[in-house]
C-alpha cells in the first residue's frame, strides 16, 4: 500500500517538474523571437530611411487582404510573387519581379511571359518557395496566396510587407489586389476597364453569330494518367462563366455546391462531360504516354461518341498553360484570343 | 567488473539500468547532434560560417545574419530534433510491446488517423477554416484511430498480436479513405495534401517549437520512468505477470506514452514515420537492450535522422526547398544497412 502512494507521490512529483521545466522552456524562445522580429523590423526601417524616395511617393497605404492589413510605403520596387497568377499579373502591370516561383510546367517559367522574366530569380516550388532565397533578394514586397502561405505568413512578413490573396486562380482579384499594393491602381484598373470591354465586345459578337443557340453549354475536359476530370469553376470555368456560357444542368448543380473540379475515375460517368461545346486538354502529354493512351481509351469509348459535342464535332483541344495553370490576366486574355478564334469571330 | 550503472530510488518505486558503454555513446551522440545544428544553422541558400554561428549562438555575433539564424533556421532544425526524438522513442516503445521488430507508430495507427485527419481538414475546410488549426486536427485523428485500435483489440486484456493485426487492419482502412479523399478534392488542395502526406518541418517557427516541447518534455521523461516494465514486457506477457508487472495497465500506460509523441511528431510535421521504424533498430545496435539506455539514444538517433533530412532536403535542390520525408528514408536506410552489415558476425 505505501508502496504504490509513494510510487504515485514520485510519478505526480516527476510531471510537475516536468510542466514547470516545460514552461520556462517555452518563455525563452518566446524572447528571442521577439528580440528577432525586433532586430528585423529594425534593418527595414534602416533600409527605408537609406532609400531617397521624393516625399509624395512616401506616403504609407493600409492595404486590407486575405490575411489582415499591411502597411505598404511609397511604390515597391522590389516585389516577389509566390504563386503563378501574380507573376503573370505583375508582367501584366509592367513590372518584372526580383523573385518568383517556378512554374509548374515548362519550368523555370511559363514560356508565354518567359521572355519577360529574364533574370528573375526562382525563389522554390508554389508549395513550398524558400524563405532563405526571398530574405536574400531584400524586397519590398511579396505576394501570396493564403491558400498556399498561410502557415509561412509570420515569417514572411517579416522579410517584407506581404499581401495575400485567398485562392491562387481568381485572376481580376489579383489583379486589383497587387494595383492596390504596388501603388499602381490607375494600371489595374485600366487592365480591368480592357478585360471587361473584351468580355462584352466577346459576349456580343457570339450572340449575335449563334442567335437562338446562344447561350451554349461548355464543359472544360482533362486527361491525366489515371484518370478524367471536369473542371466546373477555377480559372477557365470562372471566365466561360463571364463570358455567358452555361454548364450542363448536372454541372450547374456542382458548382452551385462550390465544387471546383469533377474528377471521373470510371467510363460510365463520360455522359457527365456532355455540353454543346467541349474544350480538352490533357495534362503534360509530352511526358506521359499515359495520358495519352487514357485520352485515346475515353474518347473510344462509345458512350464519347454519344456526346452532343462529339457529335456535333465541337471539340476542341485546348493549350493547358493558358487554360489552367497561368491563373493570370495576361493567359485569361490569351486563352479569349483562343476563343475568338474556335467560333471564328472578329477580334 | 560492473558493466552497468544502476540508478534505484530506495523505495524501488523508479530504476534505471544504465550500461557504461552507453553512457560514452550518448556523449558521443550529444558531441555530434551539437555539430549537426551548428552545420544546419551555417548552411542554406547563403552560407554563414560556423564560427559566426557559434559567436551569434554565444550573444557575440554581428548581427549580421540575425533574421536567417534565429528565425528561419533555428527553429527549423529544432522542430526537426523534436519531432525525430518523439518519433524514435515512440517506435521503440511499440517494438518492445509488441515485441516485434518491425513495429512504428503506424502500427496503432497514429500515422494513418492523423493522415485521414489532416487529409479531410485539408480537402474540405482549406481557406475557409484556418490552417492553424490542422495539427489539432491531426492529433485527434491519431487518438480516435489509436483508442479505436485498442478498444478493438480488447479481449480481456490485450495481447501483442492481436494489437498488431488490428493496427494494421485499421492501418489500411486508413490508408484507403485518405487515398479517397485525395481523389474527391481539387486540384488546389490536393498539392497541398501530397505535401502534407510527405511530411516536412518547413516554415515551422517559434510558436511550433514550443507547442512541441512540452511533449516531447514530458513523455520521454516518462518513457524513462516505465523503462523497468518496458524491460520486462519484452520477456513475454507471463514472465513479466510472473516478477510482478501489472501488464495490462503498464502495456496501456506504455502505448499512451507512445501515441502521445507519435501524434505531436505527426501533427507539426506531417507523415514522417519511417522513422519511428529505424531508430530504435540504430540505438539498439550502437547500445544493446536495455530500455533505460535506448530511450535517449533512440531519441537522439531520431532526432539527427531527421534534422539531416531537412538540412539535405533545404539544400541539395537549390533554389527548390523540397520537403524532409524525401529524404528520411533515404537517409535512415543506408545507415542501418551499414549497421546490419557490420554487426554480421556478432
Amino acid at each position: 500500500m505505501f508502496r504504490t502512494k509513494k510510487a504515485l507521490f514520485t510519478l505526480t512529483a516527476l510531471i510537475t517538474v516536468l510542466l514547470v521545466i516545460a514552461g520556462c522552456g517555452a518563455a525563452k524562445p518566446a524572447g528571442t523571437n521577439t528580440e528577432a522580429s525586433q532586430t528585423a523590423a529594425e534593418g527595414q526601417q534602416a533600409r527605408n530611411s537609406q532609400a531617397e524616395q521624393p516625399a509624395a511617393e512616401d506616403a504609407v497605404r493600409v492595404i486590407e487582404h486575405a490575411m489582415g492589413k499591411t502597411e505598404i510605403k511609397g511604390t515597391p520596387t522590389r516585389i516577389v510573387t509566390l504563386y503563378q497568377g501574380a507573376t503573370d499579373v505583375a508582367v501584366a502591370l509592367g513590372v518584372k519581379p526580383v523573385g518568383a516561383v517556378e512554374s509548374w510546367l515548362e519550368q523555370p517559367f511559363y514560356q508565354y511571359i518567359r521572355s519577360d522574366l529574364e533574370g528573375v530569380t526562382v525563389v522554390g516550388e508554389e508549395t513550398q518557395p524558400n524563405l532563405e532565397e526571398i530574405a536574400k533578394l531584400k524586397p519590398d514586397l511579396i505576394i501570396a496566396s493564403k491558400m498556399r502561405h498561410e502557415e509561412i505568413y509570420g515569417q514572411l512578413s517579416q522579410i517584407a510587407p506581404t499581401v495575400t490573396h485567398e485562392t491562387v486562380y481568381k485572376f481580376k482579384d489579383t489583379v486589383a489586389l497587387m494595383g492596390n499594393a504596388m501603388n499602381k491602381q490607375e494600371e489595374a484598373d485600366a487592365l480591368l476597364a480592357e478585360w471587361d470591354a473584351r468580355v462584352a465586345d466577346f459576349n456580343g459578337k457570339i450572340a449575335t453569330k449563334l442567335g437562338e443557340e446562344w447561350p451554349i453549354e461548355v464543359s472544360v475536359l482533362n486527361f491525366r494518367a489515371d484518370h478524367a476530370r471536369i473542371y466546373v469553376t477555377g480559372f477557365a470555368g470562372d471566365i466561360l462563366d463571364e463570358l455567358g456560357f452555361v454548364r450542363s444542368e448536372l454541372l450547374q448543380k456542382e458548382a452551385d455546391n462550390g465544387g471546383v473540379v469533377l474528377k471521373l475515375t470510371d467510363k460510365e460517368s463520360i455522359p457527365s462531360m456532355n455540353a454543346d461545346v467541349s474544350f480538352v486538354f490533357l495534362t503534360d502529354p509530352g511526358s506521359d504516354e499515359a495520358v495519352q493512351k487514357t485520352y485515346e481509351e475515353w474518347t473510344a469509348h462509345p458512350l464519347w461518341n454519344n456526346l452532343d459535342s462529339v457529335k456535333a464535332d465541337q471539340v476542341y483541344q485546348i493549350d493547358e498553360v493558358t487554360w489552367n495553370m497561368g491563373g493570370g490576366l495576361i493567359s485569361a486574355n490569351l486563352m479569349l484570343d483562343q476563343l475568338y478564334e474556335h467560333f471564328g469571330l472578329q477580334k | 567488473m560492473n558493466k552497468y550503472i544502476t540508478l534505484r530510488a530506495r523505495s524501488g518505486s523508479f530504476s534505471l539500468l544504465l550500461e557504461k558503454r552507453a553512457i560514452i555513446v550518448l556523449l558521443i551522440l550529444a558531441g555530434l547532434s551539437c555539430l549537426l545544428v551548428i552545420a544546419g544553422l551555417s548552411v542554406g541558400s547563403s552560407l554563414v560560417s560556423p564560427l559566426e554561428v557559434i559567436l551569434h549562438l554565444a550573444g557575440a555575433g554581428t548581427g549580421e545574419h540575425a533574421f536567417v539564424i534565429e528565425t528561419l533556421r533555428l527553429p527549423r532544425i529544432l522542430l526537426a530534433m523534436l519531432v525525430g526524438g518523439a518519433l524514435g522513442v515512440s517506435g521503440l516503445i511499440l517494438q518492445g510491446i509488441i515485441r516485434n521488430p518491425l513495429g512504428s507508430p503506424d502500427i496503432i495507427g497514429v500515422t494513418g488517423g492523423a493522415s485521414l485527419a489532416a487529409v479531410i481538414f485539408i480537402t474540405c475546410f482549406a481557406g475557409g477554416v484556418s490552417m492553424d488549426w490542422l495539427p489539432l486536427a491531426a492529433i485527434a485523428g491519431a487518438a480516435c484511430m489509436s483508442s479505436l485500435i485498442y478498444l478493438l483489440s480488447w479481449k480481456k486484456g490485450v495481447t501483442p498480436i492481436r494489437l498488431v493485426l488490428i493496427g494494421i487492419g485499421m492501418a489500411a482502412a486508413a490508408s484507403a479513405m485518405t487515398t479517397m479523399m485525395i481523389v474527391l478534392g481539387d486540384t488546389y488542395s490536393t498539392a497541398q495534401a501530397y505535401l502534407w502526406l510527405t511530411g516536412s518541418v518547413y516554415g515551422a517557427d517559434w510558436v511550433d517549437v514550443r507547442s512541441m516541447l512540452p511533449w516531447v518534455l514530458l513523455f520521454i521523461p516518462l518513457a524513462l520512468f516505465f523503462s523497468k516494465t518496458a524491460n520486462a514486457q519484452e520477456m513475454g506477457d507471463q514472465v513479466a505477470a510472473g516478477i510482478g508487472v501489472k501488464v495490462q495497465l503498464h502495456r496501456f500506460v506504455l502505448l499512451f506514452i507512445s501515441v502521445a509523441l507519435a501524434g505531436s511528431a505527426v501533427a507539426f510535421a506531417g507523415g514522417i514515420a519511417f522513422v519511428g521504424l529505424i531508430a530504435p533498430h540504430i540505438a539498439r545496435k550502437l547500445v544493446g537492450r536495455s530500455f533505460g539506455s535506448l530511450v535517449p539514444v533512440s531519441a537522439l538517433v531520431g532526432g539527427m535522422i531527421v534534422c539531416l533530412a531537412d538540412i539535405v532536403a533545404r539544400t541539395a535542390f537549390l533554389p527548390l526547398d523540397l520537403p524532409a520525408g524525401i529524404f528520411v528514408s533515404g537517409i535512415g536506410a543506408p545507415f542501418f544497412i551499414y549497421l546490419l552489415y557490420r554487426n554480421r558476425h556478432q
